[in-house]
């Protein structure tokens, strides 16, 4: 007994001096943190560990447990984790992929962590992180879309980077004329047609449209969507998509761009490492923002972005939010996004980027050239069953655009199954 | 029954055999080659889209030394043989007592367990990848090598009992008796008696093992994850980044991954050739 009151009290005495030291000192975390990631490709996975051991020295009475999942296994993994087995912290996608995980109640409402100048230094992605007012996670990386293309080739032609509609239309007629293809595409896992009806959507009717079509909120058979698919039908109709595109991947599409059968290439900036692995160093290649189709409407861009959670049922969750906000620190977001790390886009605007010119541009246009709005890309936004229906429709109508009536029903149908759940 | 040897056909038929030949064999060595060919080509060639040609520089010979010294490809070939060699033990030592067990007793039940362990090579393996899942999982061995070993010697046992029982079967069965009339031990004539005699069988049994198990893909990927425990067959893909798929390590790496399994058919093919026969004339 009388051991047993000592140790309460001893307890209780720890306890008290943990807390004030808490208080008096963010760096004193003990206890357990329990960190499931997806991030299991090398690079990603070595800054997993790199962030997990700097804020392991952070906080050396912490014990922080790292779980590293195969990233597609992660994908049906995640719905039995977190309502059985739920770690403190849990990679995952922002805007509407974390959205039945916010509805079920499975996420952590963590708008603390972007009370005041965290709002600010992660401005371009907080619409992606809020659902009704509220903010479920933060982001650790993104990267931008964009055309990617030819200089020499623009150059040699008299070209100069399009900003409306019409250039475009024009710049590739000019490309066509001198037996050049616009555009490569590899549509064989149809995500890459994805991204071109999220520009010509986003451009030709806007960032809310957009996002109300892949949430179910709009018709597919619509003035508005008709408009787009008869955009993109005008640059089909000129021949400007690679011939048999639906039998390459979009790795298996650049050839075309490197050997100068194609100017350009819709694509994510990931695509860079390996434009310049096959020889198009910066004076041949470069990048502009997809230009204005509908005039006066305000550009919305895509940024895949990829985030840290919290799930409901985390049993440390004041560690928890401690890490989140390391990862989201201006530095540590310097770090992990530069070149030898995972190469991509800070989100906090107060990172350095590395001196890149497709990295300084990307951040230049996601941070101030995006006014519309930061979309996740069609196979991210919309659901999954909806996606895949979808863009096996992108590439039918790329295809063949006659049957773009055929395509809406077929959508319009699926849509009604698959939003009602 | 047979075809006719070709040295006994017609002139015509020879010529036509010998033109047909290289051209059949270049077809079925086409993958095979093209690997071989992309394990050497710098990763420029795939971008550039040159695939077939000869690699634009010698950088392609880098690719080896990545797959070496800059990769976990180690670490997963060093999970292989810990996979393989104790899965390959296990079940010779099983195997080998299951079926002097059911090749020389006369028991009541050995027909039926003899046929249970028959039968649980007819059960595809696919339709267990989720109880086996579970249990690897709730018994705290999922993604550890223990954990794939313990399944591929249980799953293997079967196998190799009926390979054994089917061996000791045929052997003389005098031998045994004359040992018992000697008055002899049952577990010393098991090992002074019918293990000496079963080496030929156990030797084309492990090298039949040796392959399916390192060239088991399924439950590589099933029950492990990381290079922790992943074997080298699951663990090529790792070459590919998150976006990209790197062709040309992933060809090096599979060259690099084949290795053993070649180098085991060619030491030991005598026994390869008679493991492949012996169950099946019996």
């Amino acid at each position: 007994m009388h051991s047993i009151i000592k140790t309460s009290f001893a307890a209780i005495v720890a306890a008290g001096i943990t807390a004030t030291a808490a208080h008096a000192d963010a760096h004193a975390l003990s206890g357990d943190l329990v960190i499931f990631s997806d991030m299991s490709n090398p690079a990603p996975r070595a800054v997993m560990e790199g962030m997990v051991e700097r804020f392991g020295k952070m906080h050396p009475d912490l014990n922080i447990e790292l779980t590293v999942i195969d990233r597609e296994a992660y994908k049906t993994q995640i719905r039995n984790f977190l309502t059985a087995d739920a770690p403190d912290v849990a990679n995952w996608y922002a805007a509407n992929r974390m959205l039945p995980y916010v509805n079920a109640g499975l996420f952590e409402d963590v708008s603390d962590i972007w009370e005041g100048e965290m709002s600010t230094e992660l401005a371009s992605t907080k619409g992606a992180m809020t659902i009704d007012g509220k903010q479920y996670g933060v982001p650790y990386t993104y990267y931008q879309w964009g055309v990617y293309y030819r200089k020499d080739l623009m150059e040699q032609y008299g070209l100069s980077e399009p900003t409306t509609w019409a250039e475009e239309k024009a710049n590739c007629q000019t490309y066509l004329d001198n037996g050049i293809k616009c555009y490569t595409i590899g549509t064989k896992f149809l995500w890459t047609a994805g991204g071109w009806f999220d520009y010509l959507n986003m451009r030709t009717n806007g960032y809310d449209y957009h996002a109300a079509l892949t949430n179910g909120e709009a018709a597919w058979d619509s003035a508005e969507t008709r408009a787009t698919f008869a955009n993109w039908r005008e640059l089909i109709d000129m021949g400007a998509f690679i011939d048999n595109h639906q039998t390459y991947s979009w790795q298996e599409a650049m050839p075309f761009m490197v050997n100068g059968e194609a100017a350009s290439y819709l694509m994510g900036n990931f695509a860079v490492a390996a434009f310049r692995e096959g020889g198009l160093d910066d004076s041949k290649l470069d990048f502009y923002q997809f230009p204005e189709i509908t005039a006066g409407i305000a550009k919305g861009e895509d940024a895949p972005t990829d985030t840290f959670h919290i799930p409901s049922g985390a049993t440390n969750k004041a560690n928890a939010k401690a890490f989140l906000e390391f990862v989201v620190s201006a530095d540590n977001q310097t770090l992990i996004n530069n070149g030898e790390n995972l190469g991509q886009l800070p989100v906090n605007a107060l990172s350095a980027v590395d001196d890149d010119k497709f990295l300084n541009e990307g951040f230049d246009m996601l941070s101030n050239k995006a006014p519309g709005g930061i979309a996740q890309f069609f196979d991210r936004d919309a659901p999954a069953e909806m996606a895949a229906v979808a863009m096996e429709g992108f590439q039918e109508f790329m295809l063949f655009p006659d049957n773009l009536d055929d395509i809406l029903a077929r959508l319009d149908a699926a849509a009604v199954d698959i939003y009602a759940e | 029954m047979f075809p006719t040897p070709i040295e006994k056909r017609t002139r015509g038929w020879q010529i036509g055999y010998q033109a047909m030949l290289p051209v059949v064999l270049i077809a079925w060595l086409l993958p095979l080659l093209a690997v071989m060919l992309f394990s050497i080509k710098p990763e420029a060639d795939f971008v550039s889209g040159n695939y077939w040609s000869l690699p634009s520089n010698l950088d392609g010979f880098n690719n080896y030394y990545k797959v070496f010294f800059e990769s976990d490809m180690p670490k997963y070939m060093w999970n292989s043989i810990r996979i393989t060699v104790p899965t390959v033990i296990g079940c010779m030592i099983l195997s080998s007592m299951t079926g002097f067990a059911l090749g020389v007793y006369r028991f009541r039940a050995n027909l039926w367990i003899f046929f249970m362990f028959v039968a649980g090579n007819f059960v595809p393996f696919q339709i267990l990848m989720i109880p086996v899942r579970d249990l690897t999982l709730d018994i705290g061995l999922y993604n550890t090598v223990q954990g794939l070993v313990l399944f591929h010697i249980a799953f293997q046992t079967g196998f190799c009992t009926l390979f054994m029982r089917n061996f000791i079967r045929a052997l003389p069965f005098e031998l045994i008796e004359a040992a018992r009339v000697e008055g002899i031990a049952e577990w010393r004539i098991f090992w002074y008696v019918v293990l000496p005699l079963m080496k030929p069988a156990l030797a084309a049994m492990a090298v039949l093992i040796f392959t399916f198990i390192w060239n088991d893909y399924f439950w590589a990927v099933v029950l492990t994850q990381g290079s922790e425990a992943q074997p080298v067959t699951a663990g090529i893909t790792s070459f590919n980044a998150q976006f990209r798929a790197a062709y040309h390590l992933m060809s090096a790496g599979s060259i690099v991954a084949a290795l053993p399994p070649v180098a085991m058919f060619f030491l030991m093919q005598k026994h390869f050739i008679a493991g492949l026969t012996l169950g099946a004339v019996k």
